[in-house]
């Protein structure tokens, strides 16, 4: 099979996967409890209200028309309107994205800067203090609620030390770069700098602990392999041994294992917002859950799925261009 | 199944290691506190007394809660500190902490246990015929499961929560019930039935299943193609009976393994879904967290208390985790930490 | 007579584990001279395999070399350390055991190479071979263009983390050179592997098993080494195969003059590839001699054994394939105890045997000896032990 007809069947299978995430939330709505017209309009509207809204928003056609018009909507892009502030539910999503994957791609480096170097002193300096230190601390990690791991931040480093700032941020990365190139003042990004490092820390926690086990473990499989002591034997510099080769092979499977993990980090990411008042899609996610805004949190969610599905077909892509053998097969 | 080998390799990786006696260590005690909570509580962990900064019942009486908050502005000086009365001081309704943390292991590894156990009811049967007959089934079971693996478990928790309501589920409380026959020791006014979150339990079962499944087909797909189950086969045994006698003995080990991985993510799923008020019950360790937030600055143990004990449970039930998959050495890794 | 270009004496590995003390490698003496090919032979877990990870120094823990020196001829590198470590040098040779790690890494792949068992899990699966075989080429290539004396002064790397994150941000940057590929092309062709510029950008699992075996012989000449170690180099191929690539060693040989250590469990190979050969067994070399001497002359029993499992295919029905009874001993400390370590399978075994002999003279050549009371003794009837001793005793002295 070549690498694109792989990359195809992945693409085919990734498209399905969304239909029936759209599906089943399209039922969840189906059979959630409530009339949506008196949820829109508040328990006080008058029946007439009602009857004119249900029939301008279909909600009097059979089901299936009901879904076929909202299948539609979506390959168009049209995610309809949120019910309680009646704005434009791609709109809503798309100015939450920035602040979103802004703490996710912070909380990523965070956990690769400080994981992989982690997880190869442990498999290399197995049994020493270094080994132990690197053991208990991803132990703690995957073991804490990362909101409470949050608060306990903003109480130690926030509150006592003074350390970081705890309110809701003033500035965006985009802005900031912006001043930054316009009027050459850094000040702004450090102000991000300085609201982002405590979010980022918390959602990344959890994620430094899981790739430093993975890290630990993989390496010392594959320390153990005869194609190591076959590279030391071409006198090979022990660092290009460690990491061209040994580190290389063990990312290969961590690099999938993380693209699963993908639907973690976003949950994670809904978590941190609400700690922190993080101005993202989670936090817009969880006012749109307590609304009960159907568009909004339906929007937000196929949001999700197809970025959950986009990249880990990128990470297939990768995967298939550092490791054709394996998968391919 | 658990044959000799496996036993000697699970007594000598634990006599080894000090960390699987710490992990056993711990969930004992957890384990107790649940169980022996009605005992070891001072208060009723659901009353709100009110009291202020001196112990003194707050506000007088023939004021309501809500007129105090008013004339207050804060309801922050509500929870008080630690003290003979409260040992580990009261929340913000004035609810005792150290007998809500007694209670809230309850509910932690109530959900927990019944979350893995459904989630396992679930998944491994449909693993397993799936990897057995492959083909169209084991199609379309795969493919179910990559939809279900594109929703974060939180988001769908929430979604599915958002459908079918966050009803509590009241269950009597066992240690109360035989105290009332016999003294053992139960403080008076206990409750006598405990809040445990249904949905929360079938949610959590509902977003974990895929794991089991694709672990239990794993198995059955490696074992179908094995010889012993090949010349079961070709003696006519019929296919339920091969399943069940041949393919899911030998697929035990990497499940359990895996459920007790579990047990540990839907601990931390239901804290955090607490947390974020869609648990259905107040008496949890997660929905405490949220309480303790607003006043983290002056009343930090409101939160600490409980935060501390979901590390622990996860502490203890991941420590045996590490321990079981060391020991039997199953396919199973990090990887299926999924939540 | 010509000085070796490697001399081993006293050897001796150990490996230290949870349960216990394991004698690999005990007190092996070696000699190699320039362009000879000796054989060591014995069964799995005789110690052949361990002895050769310790002239390389790729003992990997719990395993270290508590005794002995391996003494390496190489007038240019005994020059360039004499300073700094003048104890370790005599002569032309040095003492590579008393040379610290990274001077002795410095030696790997330029001075000594090795050929392992299985190729297909020898090369790095995610890595193309050409880049593989690149890689030996640049570390001889950085060898030479850094003189020895100042590696081996300099506890410095070479190459350091900084490097390697220079490479991988901008691939120009890497480790290999252009030029090394190149030669890494025209190593394949020498090997004999046809289309060497479309095989340099494949993967190992592109590659049959004999042609991979014929790259790493490509990878071990790329440093044009002085010793070349071959740990059963055709164990896991086929049978036709081995015998190319047999070939293709003393082709090889013939043409670079490097001197061949060559590890197999295969008598038929010995035969046919070696000049002098040392019996292994328990971690001990129990006889050594020419390939005539072992063959024809055979002292010690335990290399009669070996030979009397050899299927003699010239007199068929006649000499049946007798295997040695009994199972390879123990290497724990702890069990071995001092007595000769064959004693229990020998089938003329002695009371002195359980006392441990010297190594004896066999022919009075010092060619040929054996470390067996036999060869100086003969045969006591009298003093057999008598028949089940070793499994009511359970053989510890």
């Amino acid at each position: 099979m070549s690498i694109a007809k792989f990359l195809t069947k992945r693409l085919l299978q990734g498209i399905f996967v969304l239909w029936g995430v759209v599906t089943i939330l399209f039922g969840l709505r189906a059979v959630s409890p409530g009339d949506p017209a008196t949820l829109m309009l508040g328990e006080g509207a008058s029946r007439e209200l009602i009857q004119q809204v249900r029939e301008a928003e279909g909600l009097n056609d059979p089901v299936y028309i009901q879904y076929a018009d909202y299948v539609q909507g979506l390959l168009v892009g049209d995610l309809g309107y949120s019910w309680r502030s009646e704005r434009d539910v791609a709109l809503m999503v798309i100015e939450r994205i920035p602040a979103t994957l802004e703490l996710a791609l912070a909380a990523t480096v965070v956990a690769m800067v400080i994981a992989i170097p982690l997880g190869v002193i442990s498999a290399t300096r197995r049994d020493t203090p270094a080994d132990y230190s690197a053991t208990l601390f991803s132990l703690l990690g995957i073991s804490t609620p990362n909101f409470w791991l949050g608060l306990m931040l903003i109480l130690v480093l926030g509150v006592w030390a003074g350390l970081f700032p705890t309110g809701r941020r003033p500035v965006g990365l985009g802005p900031a770069v912006l001043t930054l190139a316009e009027t050459g003042s850094i000040s702004e990004l450090t102000t991000w700098i300085h609201y982002i490092a405590l979010p980022a820390v918390t959602l990344g926690t959890y994620f430094t602990a899981l790739i430093t086990r993975l890290t630990r473990s993989g390496m010392i499989d594959e320390l153990g392999k005869p194609y190591v002591t076959a590279t030391e034997a071409k006198g090979l510099p022990e660092l290009l041994v460690r990491y061209k080769h040994v580190l290389r092979n063990t990312m290969i499977p961590i690099v999938t294992v993380l693209g699963l993990q993908l639907g973690t980090l976003m949950g994670g990411a809904v978590i941190t917002e609400t700690v922190f008042n993080w101005p993202g899609l989670g936090q817009r996610l969880i006012d749109a859950l307590d609304a009960r805004d159907w568009p909004l949190m339906q929007g937000i969610i196929v949001f999700i799925a197809v970025a959950f599905v986009a990249i880990n077909i990128a990470v297939d892509a990768v995967y298939s261009y550092v490791d054709p053998e394996v998968a391919l097969e | 199944m658990i044959s000799e080998r496996i036993k000697s390799n699970l007594s000598e990786s634990f006599t080894e290691s000090l960390l699987p006696k710490l992990g056993v260590a711990i969930l004992i005690c957890i384990v107790l506190f649940a169980i022996f909570a009605p005992i070891l509580a001072t208060h009723d962990p659901t009353r709100t007394g009110y009291y202020d900064d001196s112990g003194q019942p707050y506000p007088p009486t023939g004021t309501s809660y809500e007129t105090q908050i008013s004339q207050d502005g804060e309801i922050t000086e509500v929870a008080i500190e630690p003290s003979d009365e409260h040992l580990l001081g009261t929340n913000t309704v004035g609810q005792d902490v150290y007998s809500r943390f007694l209670y809230g292991a309850r509910v932690s590894l109530v959900v927990g246990i019944l979350g893995v156990l459904m989630a396992l009811a679930i998944g491994v049967p449909l693993g397993l015929v799936a990897g057995y007959y492959g083909g169209r089934v084991d199609d379309v079971l795969m493919r179910n499961a990559d939809v279900m693996l594109a929703f974060p478990a939180l988001v769908l928790a929430l979604a599915l929560i958002g459908v079918f309501g966050e009803s509590p589920v009241f269950v009597p409380d066992p240690i109360v019930y035989v105290d009332s026959f016999l003294d053992i020791g139960v403080a008076d006014g206990m409750p006598t039935a405990i809040p445990i979150p249904g949905t929360v339990t079938i949610v959590a079962a509902l977003v974990t299943w895929v794991w089991f499944a694709r672990i239990a087909r794993g198995e059955a797909l490696s074992l179908r193609s094995e010889e012993y189950v090949k010349a079961a086969k070709s003696f006519g045994t019929p296919d339920r009976s091969i399943l069940w006698r041949h393919v899911l003995p030998n697929s035990v080990t990497p499940i359990i393994v895996l459920a007790t991985i579990q047990v540990a993510v839907i601990i931390l799923l239901e804290a955090s879904l607490a947390y974020l008020g869609f648990s259905g019950t107040t008496l949890s360790w997660g929905y405490e967290i949220e309480r303790g937030q607003d006043v983290l600055r002056t009343r930090p143990w409101v939160a600490v208390v409980p935060g501390i004990g979901i590390m622990l449970t996860v502490i203890g039930v991941n420590l045996i985790g590490d321990w079981l998959r060391d020991a039997l050495d199953p396919n199973v890794d990090n990887s299926t930490r999924g939540a | 007579m010509v000085d070796p270009i490697l001399d081993i004496e006293g050897l001796t590995t150990r490996f230290f584990t949870g349960e216990g003390q394991i004698n690999a490698v005990s007190d092996v003496d070696l000699t190699i001279n320039p362009g000879e090919t000796v054989g060591v032979v014995g069964e799995s877990g005789s110690g052949k395999s361990v002895t050769a990870l310790s002239i390389m120094d790729l003992v990997e823990d719990p395993g270290k070399i508590t005794a002995g020196t391996v003494r390496y001829r190489n007038p240019e590198f005994a020059a360039s350390i004499a300073e700094r470590h003048p104890d370790a040098v005599d002569g032309d040779y040095v003492d590579l055991l008393a040379v610290p790690k990274h001077v002795r890494r410095s030696l790997r792949g330029t001075s000594f190479s090795m050929i392992f068992q299985d190729p297909e899990s020898s090369f790095n699966p995610s890595i193309t071979v050409g880049e593989q075989i690149a890689e030996a080429v640049e570390v001889q290539r950085r060898a030479t263009t850094r003189p020895r004396s100042v590696s081996a002064r300099s506890t410095r790397p070479e190459y350091r983390f900084s490097d390697f994150l220079l490479s991988t941000v901008f691939p120009s940057r890497g480790y290999v050179s252009e030029s090394s590929k190149q030669e890494a092309i025209s190593l394949l062709e020498q090997v004999g592997i046809p289309d060497p510029e479309e095989r340099v950008g494949q993967y190992p699992h592109e590659f049959s098993g004999g042609m991979l075996q014929r790259a790493m012989v490509a990878q071990a000449l790329a440093g044009e080494p002085d010793v070349l170690i071959a740990d059963e180099p055709t164990t896991a191929l086929d049978v036709t195969i081995q015998a190319q690539v047999l070939e293709l060693l003393n082709d090889l040989q013939a043409e670079f003059g490097m001197s061949i250590l060559l590890i197999t469990h295969d008598l038929g190979v010995v035969a046919r590839m070696c000049e002098r050969v040392g019996v292994m067994y328990a971690g001990k070399i129990v006889e050594r001699g020419t390939v005539s001497d072992i063959f024809d002359t055979p002292a010690h029993p335990y290399t009669e054994g070996l030979i009397g499992s050899i299927p003699d295919i010239d007199t068929p029905g006649g000499n049946r394939l007798q295997p040695i009874a009994g199972n390879v001993p123990s290497l724990l400390d702890s069990e071995m105890g001092t007595r000769c370590a064959f004693a229990d399978r020998c089938p003329k075994a002695m009371q002195r045997c359980l006392d441990e002999p010297s190594e004896l003279d066999a022919s009075g050549s010092q060619s040929h000896t054996a470390q067996c009371y036999l060869v100086s003794d003969g045969y006591a009837e009298e003093e057999a032990l008598p028949a089940g001793y070793f499994e009511s005793s359970g053989g510890d002295s």
